[in-house]
Order: structure tokens, then sequence, then C-alpha cells
């Protein structure tokens, strides 16, 4: 006994107390809601009783079960909405695969010129927020029936967009893989940069010709790159509520994360708090698909590194005609839809582009309610609202970005230095967690937890902490790979040297263990200030309308059609997303694209 | 500064890797001892026991009258607290530091003033031969001035102890034999005990004022480094030291005599063994000695190959089927196929009993 606890005193050393604390708090802040949002689709809410009749609020019912699955609501209700999600992850997987894979294949395969500027040009889509290009589309193809005035494209035209094209699944799939082919970009360009060139030619030595080898050799190694980028675009698109609500809400076409939205903020929590257990079950497929089919596929391919990369495909006559085309596409991907945005902006009457229109009101003007949309609000850079709301968000993000840096750090930390043990590989497991949440269904579930007082916390509702504990548990993933394998990197012994000498924990780690790693920190840092900067659909459900982000505010701005606040204040926000990641990348040589893999 | 001592202590890994089992050894005060032994037997294991890095499943630790670690009694000494110093295996050189701020940073953590570090720097880094290097990155520096600056880094708090974790490894064979007299400079002139961790039997020989033996985490034999030459305590030890291995002939007791494959050997009358035991016979390549005519208690064998080294001659002899390694520094030069007859002169008795401990005991 008396050993026992002797172990227990002279063991207690930091990496373990550090473990065992963030177990505890993971298992509370990440465990814990599950089982509590899983409880609250059994539970009758304040609205709830008047669906169902006889019940008062707090009691336990299977309505909400019912409703969903198998009442002849259930397809408005659930089906409809799943349909939708499955039918968009699928297209805009597939399409980013198509668009992805083809430019990492002309980039890294082929004697394309402008390969640099090709593939940092790539990646900007990915680093907007995935909602700008919803916004555009409706600035360039929304029509009079339905989004009011008509767009740019009708008014350069003439021609009239039809619903279908203008709003719903069709325009969500299309605007979502635009967003997510730098995925596919990035993993299939790193698949084929690794395939020895050797067996292409001998492929093409043996007489197969340039399609064959391409079919035969080329598509079989980078499969399992392909089924990874498939899943996680798959995975995205089903987690994905900004392009849905921006573009799919006008013609009342919902998928599961708008239908939860639409659920909760319409009074029934039950039925909403289903579909967010739907979509974190599908992400959790999708997640175990990811491991039966890669987890194989990757054993048998065999991929050497070291093969000469001579074997460009010689584009011929067709170089420059090719690359143009790719930079063009690119540039329209980014400059057209800002483009767009902005033009929006200047134009005083909605869906009049002429210089007579011009005005700089909706950035600087007074507050009116004559001049242009009448909507009495100043113009943004002048708007209090807007401005406090953008300010929260630069303060949010500067607080998750710093919390979430550390704990990174030190949860990376105590999963390295207890490397072997259970804790360990809890830890590393319950910190990767909310990964498979779509973070609209985190959203709910803090939404759920927090809404009353809950030890040690006071009620959080609508406060600024719970909007920070959500940001920082969502990133949390991300932050604790990038802390474990940049800890990993720290052998050891670098500490113990340390401690050798003395040093206390805190010495050793602002001494010798951040000092050594700056710049992987710092990125670590970069990700979530930029993820926080375009959140929305993690924190649509928790901000109140007296302390909105700037990501929120667009949203309510959009529900009333004001377009041209909403658009400014993207812009601002892609502008304040770009510059700091340029910035990040001259400075300290960080690089985004590394922490996308997923 | 007194002893070190271990006191069976024992270190498991996840309940089942015996890592070191059960070792009892006194590191003498002022000692050079080595941890020999082959790779994965427990030695870095040990060494980080006594530097407090890793702790005993059970035993004790004693440095100089301190109790350093003890489960039973709760204590655990720091290793700051132990007055010693490591060098590691790896040097871990902090990467972002300077030469100069590596060596001083533990100067820094113990709050030494500037005047002082700035002394103790200068002093450390002339010892060692480091003072242009200073201003450096450790990425700047080649494996053996990183292990300089390692070794400078770990004096320069002057411990009573200093450990080192295969310090030669990393270098190349000129550099290790420079900084093999280096090091043993470095003994005498601090005076310090010096641990040595090492898989190199020469290196051992040759450094140590003493020798640990370790095989699978078990001490087998601790003495100086001549004793352990001479009197191995068992078969593994005896084949572990000595370059060319130990020759091992099976051999048996007959009349006061051991008999092994024709080779006769006499025993003094003080060794206790029974008529008929079968018992193992260790004989060094020197101690074997070729000889073109035979003699009773000589055993007729045919040279294999025959090896030059410019002192001397290593011959491979095959006797009846078994290969032998002799070593001759007169012998006319014999050439494959020529049938020599071999006469065992021991300069010590190595015989061991059937589970392969020695039957005539190492006196230290
Ligand atoms: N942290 C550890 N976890 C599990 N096993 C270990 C650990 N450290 C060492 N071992 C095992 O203990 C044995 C001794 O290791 P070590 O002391 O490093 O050997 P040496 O330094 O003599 O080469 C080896 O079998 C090794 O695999
Ligand atoms: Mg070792």
């Amino acid at each position: 006994m008396r050993t026992i606890y002797n172990r227990f005193r002279i063991g207690l050393t930091p990496q373990r107390v550090l473990s065992v604390v963030f177990l505890i708090a993971l298992g509370y802040l990440v465990i814990f809601p599950l089982f509590l949002m899983a409880k609250e689709t059994f539970i009758v809410h304040p609205l709830e009783r008047f669906q169902i009749p006889g019940s008062t609020i707090g009691d336990l019912t299977l309505s909400h079960w019912i409703r969903s699955f198998v009442s002849e609501n259930s397809f408005t209700f659930f089906y409809r909405p799943l349909l939708n999600t499955l039918q968009i992850a699928f297209g805009l997987s597939i399409l980013a695969l198509l668009i992805g894979g083809t430019l990492a294949w002309l980039v890294v395969r082929t004697d394309i010129p402008m390969k640099n500027v090709i593939t940092n040009a790539a990646i900007i889509p990915y680093i907007m927020p995935s909602w700008t290009l919803a916004l555009a589309w409706i600035a360039l193809f929304k029509n009079e029936r339905i989004g009011g005035d008509q767009g740019i494209f009708t008014a350069l035209t003439g021609i009239s967009t039809p619903d279908w094209f203008a709003y719903g699944l069709f325009p969500i799939t299309i605007t979502l893989a635009l967003h997510y082919f730098p995925f596919g970009f990035m993993l299939i360009g790193g698949a084929l940069r690794n395939i020895d060139a050797q067996l292409e030619e001998s492929a093409e030595l043996l007489g197969a010709s340039r399609v064959a080898t391409l079919r035969r050799i080329v598509i079989p190694l980078v499969l399992p790159a392909i089924f990874s980028t498939f899943l996680l675009t798959f995975s995205r698109g089903l987690g994905t509520f900004g392009t849905p609500a921006f573009l799919g809400g006008p013609v009342r076409e919902f998928v599961l994360s708008t239908s939860l939205y639409a659920n909760l903020i319409g009074g029934r929590p039950g039925i909403g708090y289903l579909a967010a257990l739907a979509m974190i079950v599908l992400g959790v497929l999708v997640l175990y698909m990811d491991h039966k089919i890669i987890g194989t596929r990757r054993s048998y391919v065999t991929i050497s590194g070291k093969g000469a990369r001579a074997g460009l495909v010689a584009l011929g006559r067709w170089r420059w005609p090719i690359a143009s085309i790719l930079m063009g596409s690119i540039l329209a991907v980014i400059v057209v839809p800002l483009g767009a945005l902005a033009i929006d902006t200047f134009m005083l009457r909605p869906g009049l582009y002429s210089w007579e229109n011009f005005t700089w009101h909706y950035w600087v003007g007074e507050a009116s309610l004559s001049v242009g949309l009448g909507t009495g609000e100043p113009g943004i850079l002048r708007n209090p609202e807007l401005m406090s709301a953008l300010g929260n968000t630069m303060k949010l993000a500067v607080v998750v970005a710093l919390i979430t840096g550390i704990l990174g750090v030190l949860v990376g930390y105590a999963i390295v230095r207890m490397r072997g043990s259970w804790v360990s590989q809890a830890l590393d497991q319950l910190s990767f967690l909310p990964y498979l949440m779509p973070s609209i269904a985190l959203g709910a579930i803090f939404l759920a937890m927090f809404a009353v007082p809950r030890w040690p916390f006071p009620s959080l509702h609508g406060t600024f902490t719970l909007l920070v504990i959500a940001c920082v548990v969502s990133y949390l993933p991300y932050a604790v790979k990038a802390g474990v394998s940049a800890i990993r990197q720290i052998g050891p012994e670098l500490e113990e040297a340390a401690i050798m000498t003395g040093a206390s924990w805190w010495t050793r780690m602002y001494r010798v263990i951040i000092p050594i790693q700056k710049s992987t920190y710092f990125s670590g840092l970069l990700l979530p200030f930029i993820s926080v900067t375009r959140e929305l659909s993690l924190l649509i459900l928790l901000v109140t309308p007296t302390a909105q982000l700037a990501t929120t505010i667009t949203l309510r701005y959009t529900d009333r059609g004001w377009y041209p606040y909403t658009n400014g204040m993207v812009l601002l926000l892609v502008v304040i997303v770009v510059t700091c990641t340029i910035m990040s990348r001259r400075l300290m040589g960080t690089n985004i694209a590394k922490g996308l893999g997923g | 500064m007194p002893d070190i001592v271990l006191d069976s202590i024992s270190r498991t890994y996840g309940g089942s890797v015996k890592a070191v089992h059960d070792l009892t050894l006194t590191v003498p005060d002022g000692s050079f001892t080595t941890l020999l032994g082959p790779s994965g037997c427990g030695k870095t294991t040990t060494l980080r026991m006594i530097a407090g890095l890793d702790m005993p499943t059970s035993g004790t630790i004693y440095i100089g009258d301190q109790l350093a670690f003890s489960l039973e009694r709760g204590r655990s000494l720091p290793p700051a607290k132990r007055n010693l110093g490591l060098v590691f295996q790896s040097y871990a050189l902090w990467p972002h530091l300077t030469v100069a701020k590596n060596i001083t940073f533990g100067l820094e953590v113990q709050r030494v003033d500037k005047i002082e570090t700035a002394r103790r720097l200068e002093e450390v880094a002339t010892a060692l031969q480091i003072d242009n290097l200073l201003s450096r990155y450790t990425s700047e520096l080649s494996g053996g001035q990183q292990q300089r600056v390692a070794i400078a880094r770990v004096l320069v708090m002057r411990p009573a102890t200093l450990l080192l974790d295969e310090p030669l490894s990393n270098l190349d064979a000129t550099l290790r034999m420079d900084m093999r007299v280096e090091l043993k400079r470095l003994h005498k002139e601090t005076g310090a005990t010096i641990i040595y961790v090492t898989h190199d039997q020469l290196e051992a020989l040759t450094m140590s004022t003493h020798i640990a033996l370790m095989q699978s985490g078990e001490l087998q034999q601790f003495a100086p480094p001549l004793e352990i030459y001479a009197r191995p305590a068992n078969k593994l030890a005896a084949e572990f030291l000595g370059n060319p291995r130990i020759n091992l002939l099976d051999g048996v007791i007959a009349s006061g005599c051991v008999v092994c494959e024709g080779l006769q050997l006499t025993l003094s009358p003080e060794i206790a063994v029974t008529e008929g035991e079968k018992i193992t016979v260790g004989l060094r390549a020197e101690e074997l000695r070729l000889h073109p005519t035979s003699s009773p208690s000589w055993a007729e064998a045919h040279v294999t190959t025959a090896l030059p080294t410019g002192s001397d001659w290593y011959y491979h002899i095959k006797m009846n089927s078994k290969t032998l390694i002799v070593r001759q520094n007169d012998t006319p030069n014999l050439q494959p196929g020529d049938v020599v007859y071999v006469e065992a002169i021991p300069n010590t008795l190595k015989l061991f009993d059937s589970n392969g401990c020695a039957l005539i005991v190492s006196s230290a």
C-alpha cells in the first residue's frame, strides 16, 4: 500500500498530471455533450408540447424519432434533407476530384509552364470562406422571381436565369466543388509526385499509349489519394452549412445542416438534434470507410520516392494554350466572384449595373431610409453594428488562436511523452473526436449543454466564453495533430538535458520545447485564427443578436436581402484572411497547405 | 565524494520487458567505470536510473551518502540534485541556441552570476578546445565538435560524476582514438567519477579502471579490465572481451588433466573438479602455440588461413572439426594446409562448468 502510494507520489511527472487533466476536460467537453444531445432527442422541449398532445416539458418521448423517421412528415423533416445532403456531398466530391486531379496531373506530370503560380493560386479558393462563392453566385446569377432583382449575368445578357440554376442543389454543388478542389489538387499532386517515373516510361516503352498508361498505371497508383480526397470532401460536404443556407434557403431546399438550424430556431430542437446525430453517424461511417478502403489499399501500393522525375509529358504546342486556360479558370474562380461581390457593393440600386448607379454609400454612407435599399443602415465602414461584429470576430480569432495553439502544444506534449500508455491513446482519440462532428452539430451540442448552469460554469448562453469553448474544441483536432508532430520531432533527450541542469518544467517549455519549433507553433496559431475569421456554421447557433460576429451578421443581412452589406463584409473577411496567410508565409515561412491534409 | 551504490535495482517496461534485472553494483569514487555489453542489454536504462531520468521498478540507489532512490522510503532525488552530468548518446544539443548558450544554459538556470558564468565558460571551452566555436549554432558543427560541446555543457556544472552514453559511437575511427585519450586525460584532470557506457570491448579495456559487464539486463561480472580478461566469471564474459574471440573447447577431466580434442592441460590441485566431469576450456589466441613436431600433450591440426598483420600472425587452424584462432609472433610463416601441433600455455586457466560458470572465480 505504502509502495503504491510512493510510486504514485514519485511518478507525478508534469506529463502525467497534464494528461489526466486533459483527459477529464476533454471527456467533459466532448463525450458528455454527445450523451446530452442524444438525450435531448427523447425529451419534450417548451414549444414541442403543443405538437405532442398531453405532454409536459421535460417528459420522455419517442415522438421526435417517430416524426423524423416514420411519420407522413418525415420526408420533409428528415429524408429529403438527407437525400439532398448525400447528393450534394457526392456531386461535389466527384467534381472536386475531377478538377483537382486534372490540375494535379498537369502540374506534376507535364511540362506546363507557370507551375508555381498555378500551385499557389489553386489554394486560394480554399482559403476564402466556403460561402464566398455562394454569395458571388447569387450576385452573378440571381433572378428577379426569387432574388428580388436581377444578377450581373442577367443584366449583361438579358437572359433570365432559371430557378434551378440560380438556387438549390445545382449551384450548391458547383460552388462547394470550387471551394474544395484544392484538397484533390494537393493530395493527388502529392501522390503523383511520389510515383517513380520509370513505371510510366516502361509502360510506354512496352507500347502502351499515353491514355492507356494513365489508366492502367498512374490511376491505380494514385487510387488511395483519390479515395482520400473523395472521403475528405464528402465528409466536408456532409457538414457544410453556409453555402446551402445562402443558396438553398431562398428556395426552401434543405440539407441536414440547414434543417438542423431551421428546426432549432423554429422551436423543434428534438428533431434538430436528431439531424445532428444523423450527421455525426454519417461522419463516423465515412471515417470507417476511409480506414477500411485506404487502410488496406495503402499496404500493397508500393510507391518509390526515389525515382527520377525526368519523364514529364510534353504538351507540345498545347503547352501555353492549356496553361492559359488553366490560369484563366483559376482566376475566374477567384477574381470573377470577388469582382462580382465588389461590384454589388458599389451599385446604389441593386441589379442596375451602370456608372450612374455607382455609389460609395454601402461602404461609407450615412444611415438613410431613402437612399438605395433604404435600410436605415450606415455604410459598412461606419456601421457600428457591423464593425463591432468584425471586432468581435477578431477578438475571438485571437483568443481562440492563442488558447488552441497552447492547448495543441500541451496536449501534443502529453500524448507524445506518455506514448505507449492508454492515457496517451485515449487523449489522442478524444482530441480527434470533434473532427467527426459537423461543426453545426457541435454548435448545437454546446447550445444544449450550456443553456443551463453546469458545474463549474454558470449558464454560458450567449456569452463570449461559450464561443471560445466551441471554437477551441472544434479546432482541437488540427491543433493537437500539429502539436504531436512538432513535439515528436523534439527528442525527449533535448528536454532531459534541460532536466539534468535543474530546469523546471515551465523553463523547459519556454526555453527549449517551444523555441525549437517556433514556426510550427506559429502555423498552429494561424490555422485557428483563419478558421475563426470565416467560421459560420459552428457559431451561428451560439451567437445572440446583441453580440454578433462578422460571419453570423452576414447571414442575417442576407436573410433581409441586404446583399451590398453582406458582400462587403465577405470581401473584408477575404482580405483579412488572405493577407494573414500571405504575411505569415512571408514572415515565418509557414504553409497553410500543410494544415489542410485532414 | 563517496561511491555510487546500486542495490538490486530492476527496471521493467510495460510489465514484461525486463530491461535491467536485480543489478547490484558499487561504483568506486573516482573510478572510470564502464558499463559494457551488447546493444539492448540495459546499459542506457541503468545510466538513466542513476541520472534520475528513469525510475527503477524496485531497488535502491545511493549517490555518496545520499539516498537517491528508494520506492519503500518514497524518495526520488531530482536529477539536478544528484550532482552528476549526463552526456547523451545523441548529444542532445539544443539546436536553437549557440554553443555558448548551450554551455551556459545550466548556469543560468542555477542563477550563477554573470562573471562566474563567463569564467567557467571560458575554462571549459579552453579545456575542450572549442573556444573558437562559441558563437556558432550546433548544426554548424562536425560530429566531434558537437561531442566536445556536449561534454563541455556537462562539465561546466562541475559534477562529481560524469555519465557518458556511448559517446564515441557516432565518431569515425581516428577521431575515436583521439577522444579516448582525451577522455582519459579528462578523467585524470577533473578527478570526477566517470560512468561510461559502451558496447565496444576494446574501448572498455583500454579506458576503464573497472568494467561492469552486462548481458540481458543482468550484471555478469564487475572487475578491473585485465581481471575480467584474465579471469572471466563465465563463458559470456570470456567471449565478450578480447579480440580475436576466445577459443572455447569442450573437454573432460581425466586424471588431474583437462583433455579436449587431443590437447592436454595440467590442472593445479586446488581446483575442485571431479573425474570425468565435462567442462569447457577457454584459450585466448595468444595462449596457443604452434609447433612443427608432435608431443604427447599437443594436438594435431592444420592451418586453414594465415593472416599476417605485420607485427604478428593470426592463423585459423582446424583441430578435428573445431576451428581455432591462434596468434603467433615468432613462428616462421606457415601456409594453409600445413600440419601443425598445438600446445596450450594458458596465462590463466579459464575453465567453465556445464552452466557456463567459471571454476576459478575472479578474486576482485
Ligand atoms: N521506454 C522503453 N519502453 C520499453 N522498452 C524499453 C524502453 N527503453 C528500453 N527498453 C528495452 O529495454 C532493453 C534495454 O534497453 P537499453 O537500456 O536502451 O539497452 P542498451 O543501452 O544496453 O542498448 C531493450 O530491450 C529495450 O528494448
Ligand atoms: Mg543504449
